[in-house]
């Protein structure tokens, strides 16, 4: 058939399937196509259509579940590689598989991790794979996982790594029970104190979870898998189709920080993010940013703010919400500097629990009644003008203006207070600050004047003019001050 | 973002790219949700979401790809579990009759695949119809805008491909 009869036969199907029932067919067909090639062609392939039944109407992995969960194991308990004889199969993963094994020379168990294929294509890959575990091998340290070896026999790549026996922390928060708020405190130290060892040595982990995290059975947790996120299939190794230099998407969704999901640089505080993510399940059982679905998660990491840990959780230890939360920043500098940083603050002794609903509250009522005086201020200087003329006019101008321009910066702040994350309304805090004082003390000076000004026919009205100019002095040099650290300063001698 | 150039410029190394991550997240899934059904659409998204920005113009693009991927991905899974054998045990009558009421679907896949590269010399854009209906299990509509086209036309051309691809696998063997 030539490319214009198929063209033929494509469009006279699709208008044949369109035809009701009962009609002629087969002498519209005749008539239509002409020629018989595509006639017949036309009959055949509607004959077929007709009869096709359930072919193809369905998915295929709909009827057919097992197809993708399934793959074969790579080797059978008794196998011998080398001087490992494998036991049973630990897991699978991204990097491949994972299988319990005996060394048979040290007789101590081991966990196997044999790589993809994929990963193993050239000699460049497998250079950059000995690197990685090169660098792995040097963490060692009670939180982490050992790397023993790395053996290449035959064509297999195989990592070979301590064996713990135990659950994952995983397993423990599907078990549905929620831990104390101390062996919360006391697993956050743990973690945060693995991590800060291996920042020291330049590792990144870059896919932590509760999957990489396991409880041995001494009741100590033990990150799995660091430094060997790199070894993803393919991702970043030179020449591989993957490489997306700077910020490779590795990882797990779920865990993924900001700067990780848009390509942008990953260092030590993107994994203070997936810290922040483990420990608020951990504590929860719920993702901070829970969503219908995976790309809802991801919009919520982008774009939305966490769940604030203490509406969960009323019962933990301070330095632990403080933790999750700055953990859970967007902006990498919002968060630790250190994973260091974050051992310090949970080895202090808990701080003054922050009662943020009741200082809050006084510090938005605060606001409200200042903007409530700005437009008493005004008044009283439209009065002035009235009583006294000549000056009145310009300073009751000034004094609008600059109640306008006060009472748009609190309205800005009481508006970043409820819309802001903490970190992004403390900066607005902090830029205020200088206009705020600015746009008081002038409208308070003002004030002063006016009310002397008016004192000599009006001495009550004079005085309390003045008062008035000195109250808002005072207030913006003294009370807001202390309503607002009240309200928002959480560690002792923080900015 | 990186740059597009380190990407290679050709189609099928991007669908090696989209089979390897498909391979991964599925082999990620079984060690996370054992028991749970694994559809090809959740994980096809998932592949979007690690692998979205360069070398995928955009999500379309995307989809086409990771839909020869998971044609890939699910035929040679079907091969590895020994799909031939069992396809060759079907005698003609037996054949058609599963086929219409669609109960030996993994037998069948590499026979598809083969009638599948068929069409796709005549029909390219059949084939690749099917592989986001069939393969991917997308819907009428989001495959059609995936495909550019209105939902009633891709339905169109689904039935017409579906007939193409019956009379192939119910009428090569004797």
């Amino acid at each position: 058939m030539t490319p214009a009869q198929r063209a033929r036969v494509r469009d006279l199907f699709e208008q044949a399937v369109e035809r009701p029932r009962g009609s002629d067919l087969r002498g519209w067909i005749t008539r239509e196509a002409g020629d018989p090639v595509v006639a017949d062609e036309l009959l055949s392939l509607l004959n077929y259509h007709s009869q096709a039944g359930s072919f193809l109407d369905a998915p295929l992995t709909e009827h057919t579940p097992g197809l993708l969960d399934h793959d074969e194991a790579r080797f059978q308990p008794g196998d011998v590689i080398g001087t490992y004889r494998i036991k049973r199969e630990l897991g699978r993963g991204g990097m491949g598989y994972v299988y319990l094994a005996t060394d048979t020379q040290l007789d101590r168990d081991v966990a196997l991790k044999v790589l993809a294929s994929p990963l193993l294509h050239d000699a460049s890959q497998r250079e950059r794979l000995r690197r990685e575990a090169r660098a792995a091998a040097l963490l060692s340290h009670p939180g982490i996982c050992t790397i023993y070896a790395l053996e290449e026999i035959g064509r297999e790549f195989i990592i070979v790594a301590e064996h713990i026996d135990g659950q994952s922390l995983r397993d423990e928060i599907s078990s549905g029970r929620r831990p104390s708020g101390n062996d919360l405190l006391h697993a956050a130290r743990e973690l945060a104190a693995a991590l800060a060892a291996a920042h020291a040595r330049g590792m990144t982990h870059r896919d932590l979870k509760p999957e990489n995290v396991m409880r041995a059975s001494n009741g100590s947790l033990k990150i799995l898998d660091f430094g060997l996120a790199l070894m993803d299939v393919g991702a970043d190794i030179p020449g591989s189709p993957r490489v997306t230099s700077p910020g490779s998407i590795i990882g797990t969704p779920a865990y993924m920080a900001p700067e990780q999901i848009n390509h942008g640089v990953v260092d030590a505080r993107t994994d203070l993010f997936a810290l922040g993510v483990l420990l608020f399940e951990y504590a929860t059982g719920v993702h901070p940013f829970e969503a219908a679905s995976p790309m809802g998660v991801w919009a919520r990491v982008l774009e939305g703010r966490a769940t604030e840990l203490d509406t969960l959780r009323q019962d933990l230890p301070p330095q632990l919400d403080l933790v999750v939360q700055r953990c859970l920043q967007k902006n990498p500098a919002d968060r630790f500097a250190t994973a260091a940083e974050v051992v310090a603050v949970l080895a202090q002794e808990p701080v003054r629990r922050r009662v943020e609903g009741t200082q809050v509250f006084w510090w938005r009522t605060h606001l409200k009644v200042v903007l409530a005086v700005y437009v008493i201020a005004a008044v009283a200087s439209w009065f002035v003008n009235e009583w006294q003329h000549g000056l009145g006019g310009p300073t009751f101008a000034l004094v609008a203006m600059l109640a306008t321009v006060g009472g748009m910066f609190r309205s800005h702040l009481l508006f970043a207070e409820r819309e802001h994350d903490r970190a992004a309304f403390r900066r607005e805090l902090v830029r205020a600050t200088l206009p705020l004082n600015g746009v008081d003390l002038t409208l308070a000076a003002a004030l002063f004047v006016e009310g002397l000004w008016v004192s000599p026919g009006r001495p009550i009205r004079g005085a309390l003019i003045s008062g008035l100019g000195l109250g808002i002095a005072v207030t913006r040099l003294v009370l807001e001050r202390s309503t607002t650290q009240a309200a928002f300063e959480e560690t002792p001698g923080a900015k | 973002m990186s740059e597009p150039a380190a990407f290679p410029q050709n189609a099928d190394d991007h669908v090696a790219v989209v089979y390897d991550e498909l391979r991964r997240i599925a082999a990620s899934y079984m060690r996370r949700e054992r028991g749970q059904t694994l559809q090809a659409t959740a994980l096809v998204n998932e592949a979007y979401m690690r692998l979205a920005g360069a070398p995928f113009t955009d999500r379309n693009h995307f989809l086409g790809v990771a839909a020869r991927s998971m044609r890939q991905v699910l035929v040679d899974r079907a091969r590895a579990r020994g799909a031939h054998k069992r396809w060759a045990g079907l005698n003609r009558v037996s054949l058609t009759e599963s086929l219409v009421r669609a109960d030996s679907e993994e037998a069948m896949l590499p026979a598809l695949d083969e009638a599948l590269t068929r069409l796709e010399a005549a029909e390219p854009e059949l084939a690749r119809i099917v592989e986001l209906r069939y393969f991917v299990g997308l819907s009428i509509e989001d495959a059609a805008s995936t495909m550019q086209m209105s939902p009633a036309t891709l339905k169109r051309r689904f039935a017409l491909a579906r007939a193409w691809l019956f009379r192939e696998l119910t009428s090569l063997r004797t």
